[in-house]
């Protein structure tokens, strides 16, 4: 299963693919960061491939 | 090289505890247990740390943990959001590893001599991976793995009824960056997890090298109430002694007790070790607070006799009761029904407690 992730430019916390899908639009987890992360960072082949395979990154 | 500690998962064997926080916080000798796996990372040369959080309790241990600098470590945040595996909890770190070796070490565990024969062994030899293992008498219960005469792994099993030996994979391993490459050929397993022992497994098949280190001395995953108070007790028989806070005239303090120096032992109290007593307490006086006991911060006791608990802290106790195998939440009150009609116990308790009256 391939696993992307995304890096806050600000604090350097990693966030999974998974975790900016389901929230779309999120502000960073990074303690006291003002950072906006969102699933449409992730490279264009990145979040297509995400989308083919949705129900291996659910629960 | 650098280190991986898992610290996801939701804790629901810790219930009621983990309704409140994330397990890996819960106080073993005083100390969250995650910091024990820092330390033994920190001891084995290992300071650029990656923390893989869930959903359960991430702003707390980023609160208590911080950038790492009190525990003198670099920590990095992963989230990992869903709980999809420990191999997707691997996978999420390939950006923070960076192509470099590293340990990953689960955040719940306890080990009582460190990893660093893990490491040391895992960078004399040209392998894959170092797995810890560990001899266990029930060894259908855990991962095992079947291992030749130089030490080598040829094989893991996941729960097997014929177990190839008795050595159970205890959750602390040492990769190369080749691992990265395999999680992502991994399926999900039947519960919808991307499993660390497919990876491992997969590693073999490839034709990979993968080393084991059995570990002397205790381990202990704190994952069930009883597992805490376990490595409580292992962890206070071990312990060096300070008893730096204050002993009032007429108190009695027999054996090892780690006493921090904001708190007191009031007279009339008796301590007896190994225990140990966290900042700001009291212990007052008709105390009894016998071995195998830890009193976390701002608790306040009062007539109990207390023995092989953990009171994780800003506890108030003052029955007359004896409590004994406990594990006390924060904020917990624990009063005398003494006096008062009718005649009973009198409870406020959440859900997924356990009480023995």
């Amino acid at each position: 299963m391939k696993i992307f992730t995304l890096t806050c430019d600000r604090c350097g916390t990693i966030v999974a693919a998974n975790e900016l899908e389901q929230r779309r639009v999120m502000k960073c987890p990074g303690l006291n960061c003002q950072s906006v992360l969102q699933f449409e960072d992730l490279a264009a082949d990145e979040r297509e491939h995400f989308f083919e395979n949705r129900n291996e990154y659910s629960i | 090289m650098k280190g991986l500690i898992l610290a996801g998962g939701r804790g629901t064997r810790l219930r009621p505890i983990t309704h409140t926080g994330p397990k890996q916080l819960v106080p073993v000798a005083n100390k969250p247990v995650i910091e024990y796996a820092i330390e033994d990372l920190r001891e084995a040369g290992i300071t650029d740390i990656g923390l893989v959080l869930g959903n359960k309790g991430r702003e707390t241990i980023q609160e208590t943990l911080g950038d790492g600098g009190s525990l003198d470590v670099d920590i990095t945040y992963i989230i990992q959001g869903n709980p999809l595996g420990l191999s997707h909890a691997v996978g999420c770190a390939r950006d923070f590893v960076d192509g470099d070796d590293f340990v990953v070490y689960l955040g719940d565990n306890i080990l009582k001599q460190g990893i660093d024969e893990l490491v040391d062994g895992f960078r004399e030899r040209d392998v894959a991976a170092g797995i810890a293992l560990q001899p266990v008498e029930h060894p259908e219960q855990f991962g095992v793995a079947d291992v030749d005469e130089s030490g080598m792994i040829t094989r893991l099993v996941e729960k097997p009824d014929e177990p190839p030996s008795d050595l159970a994979l205890i959750g602390i391993y040492v990769f190369s960056p080749a691992v990265f490459d395999v999680i992502e050929d991994l399926d999900p397993s039947w519960r919808g997890e991307l499993e660390i022992t497919d990876a491992i497994q997969s590693l073999l098949e490839y034709g990979h090298d993968i080393d084991s280190h059995v570990v002397e001395g205790w381990w202990k995953d704190t994952g069930k109430p009883e597992d805490i108070l376990e490595a409580n007790r292992l962890v206070l028989d071990d312990q060096t002694s300070s008893t730096d806070g204050t002993v009032e005239v007429g108190a009695e303090i027999r054996g090892d007790v780690d006493l921090d120096e904001s708190s007191v032992i009031r007279n009339g109290a008796v301590v007896r070790g190994p225990a140990s007593i966290g900042p700001d307490s009291e212990i007052g006086p008709g105390t009894y607070v016998g071995p195998y006991t830890s009193v976390g911060s701002e608790t306040t006791i009062h007539g109990a006799h207390l023995e092989n608990s953990v009171i994780i802290g800003n506890a108030e106790i003052s029955t007359d009761e004896k409590i004994i195998d406990s594990l006390i939440g924060r904020g917990v009150a624990i009063g005398s029904a003494d006096g008062l009609l009718p005649d009973g116990h009198r409870l406020v308790i959440g859900e997924h407690s356990d009480v023995k009256l």
